[in-house]
């Protein structure tokens, strides 16, 4: 693995209705290097220029100004260029399930694969591969993606991207609208995917809860530009600026930073619930409390 | 690019064509249509261009908003002015290659006939700028209503085409989006010949076609839960008035119809 980053942008500014009285810079000079492997996650308010953001990876979106580099390499150097980054880059949308109008499920995830020219082999090893990822079986395979729970049809659109086996998965609000045990299944796929592959995942998330649990880097937008970029123990220990910005830390977070402040001897470095249970279980054998 | 038809969408205002009556300003933009036509020189041309420009200025839409509603046509404009420039022959030779010869007569009516999609778009485009769907409906409601006697069903008629008009701007946001969405998986709606081309279209309207009947069935149940059952016995809360508003537009367009036939017939009387 080299140093290089995977993404890489230079001042990168959009600007939308450019030349009218509308115009707005949906973010503005964004200079950002992501790094092969990691799990990136945006956060920021709505509106804080997110989608916007991501869709330069890929060249769906053309900078107004500043330059984006995918592996090295500039993606708006050629037209070649540009059609190379869709596949290094899959992005997957908000709301991904609207995107499905095959007749199969197969036939959907294919979509994709027979898109980068791959023959019927290489397509079929590739949909079985992304399929197995998001928990889709050979039975489901053959249905038709109308016929599908709302879930269901997320996880089989987030293979569709999956199958173009891209080096850097994007996803926008992945979770949003889904139940929570659809939540964990989709939040569990990103992390296994992301595990076996060793691919770089970058994600869009409104759930402070969710990044927690799955990201190695948080990056915060707000109003168009970076505000923050770290670990996640980085980011949400400024709790008062992340609120200032419309954010906020998970509840379990506030549940023991409420603690310390009642002066019980707790580390509030607690993300997640998980990293909450194990805080509580190790405070109750400090004092002698066996389960 | 596609976000950038504005067909059918209302822009908020108080101006002097705002408030004017809806069933006034459907009649106007009929006749207007016509009046277009029956142009047959560059006077009246021109005289119709000047009052398209005084219509949209008084009507306080911003200039740039036009423009960018105007860009969708450019092609059309510009591929008919082509055919007249190289098609109509007659007067001076200007340039001469190959097979091509443009004549003075060409450019004229190549001009021509750029002005008047112009006008023709810029003008009619207004009816749906300056009038909310609401009232649109009720206007058309109203000026169909003698179809009645005949058993048309003139309410539905009418409902159907408000919210046709209503649902334009929002399909149009849909398609952007669903494009997104499929080039991000590699769809490649650019090169290709024809038939490619068509097929490229599947990914774009199969899943917009299941995401309008979603929202056809959204929309019925929402207009149920508030009761909605037809026009029979519905009453409206707003009565529509003439007013001398429209008064004033009626007398400007028999000026305007004055004047074109005039400019079209007796040029010399009027130099
Ligand atoms: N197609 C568009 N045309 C004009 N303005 C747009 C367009 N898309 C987004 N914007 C504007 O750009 C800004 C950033 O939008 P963006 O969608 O990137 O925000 P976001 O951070 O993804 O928000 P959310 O969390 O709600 O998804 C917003 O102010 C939005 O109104
Ligand atoms: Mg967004």
């Amino acid at each position: 693995m080299s140093s290089e980053p995977i993404i890489r942008t230079e001042n990168l500014t959009h600007l939308y209705s450019e030349g009218l009285s509308s115009e707005v810079a949906a973010i503005h000079n964004i200079n950002i290097e992501i790094m092969q492997g990691e799990i990136l996650a945006i956060i920021g308010h709505t509106g804080s220029g997110k989608s916007t953001l991501i869709q330069h990876f890929n060249g769906l979106l053309k900078p107004s100004t500043g330059r984006v580099f995918v592996d090295g390499k500039d993606i708006w150097e050629s037209k070649q260029a540009t059609r190379e980054s869709r596949f290094k880059v899959g992005l997957c949308f908000q709301y991904p399930e609207y995107q499905l109008f095959e007749e199969s499920v197969y036939k959907d995830i294919a979509f994709g694969p027979k898109n980068m020219g791959l023959d019927e082999n290489e397509t079929g090893i590739r949909v079985r591969r992304a399929a197995a990822f998001v928990g889709v079986d050979d039975d489901m395979l053959e249905r038709s993606p109308f016929d599908l729970s709302g879930g269901e049809k997320r996880r089989v659109a987030i293979a569709g991207v999956m199958a173009m086996e891209p080096k850097v998965l994007v996803l926008d609000e992945p979770t949003s609208g889904l139940d929570p045990r659809g939540r964990d299944m989709v939040l569990d796929l990103i992390g296994n995917y992301r595990r076996q592959t060793g691919n770089t995942v970058i994600l869009v998330s409104h759930s402070m809860e969710d990044v927690a649990r799955l990201a190695t880097k948080v990056l915060v937008m707000n109003d168009s530009q970076i505000a923050m970029c770290g670990s996640v123990e980085q980011v949400y220990s400024q709790g008062t600026l992340l609120y200032e910005m419309g954010l906020n830390v998970p509840q379990i977070t506030r549940i023991f930073m409420g603690l310390r402040s009642h002066g019980i001897d707790v580390n509030d470095g607690v993300f997640t619930v998980e990293q909450g249970r194990n805080e509580i279980a190790r405070l109750l054998k400090s004092r002698g409390v066996q389960k | 690019m596609i976000r950038d038809i504005t067909i059918g969408q209302y822009f908020f205002g108080k101006s002097f064509i705002h408030k004017m009556d809806a069933r006034m300003k459907i009649l106007i933009s009929l006749f207007f249509i016509i009046l277009i036509f029956l142009c047959k020189n560059f006077f009246s041309l021109g005289l119709v261009a000047a009052f398209t420009v005084f219509i949209l200025s008084i009507s306080k839409i911003p200039f740039k908003l036009i423009l960018k509603s105007l860009k969708p046509i450019i092609i059309i404009v510009v591929f008919t002015a082509f055919l007249n420039l190289f098609y109509t022959k007659g007067g001076k030779t200007l340039y001469e290659f190959w097979v091509f010869e443009i004549t003075l007569k060409g450019v004229y009516s190549a001009i021509f006939m750029a002005v008047r999609i112009i006008c023709l778009v810029a003008g009619t485009s207004l009816l749906t700028y300056t009038t909310t769907p609401t009232s649109l409906t009720n206007a058309i409601e109203s000026l169909l209503s003698p179809l009645k006697r005949l058993h048309v069903d003139v309410h539905t008629f009418a409902m159907m085409m408000t919210l046709a008009l209503r649902f334009i701007p929002t399909l149009i946001e849909e398609i952007d989006r669903i494009m997104s969405a499929q080039k991000a998986r590699g769809a490649d709606l650019e090169s290709g010949g024809l038939v490619k081309r068509a097929r490229a279209l599947i990914p774009i309207f199969i899943p917009l076609f299941v995401s309008a009947f979603r929202r056809a069935y959204e929309l019925a149940y929402a207009m149920e839960c508030r009761c909605y059952n037809g026009g029979k016995g519905r009453t409206s809360m707003k009565k529509m008035h003439f007013t001398y508003r429209d008064g004033v537009a009626f007398a400007v367009i028999a000026l305007l119809t004055a004047g074109i036939f005039i400019l079209n017939f007796n040029i010399r009387a009027v130099i």
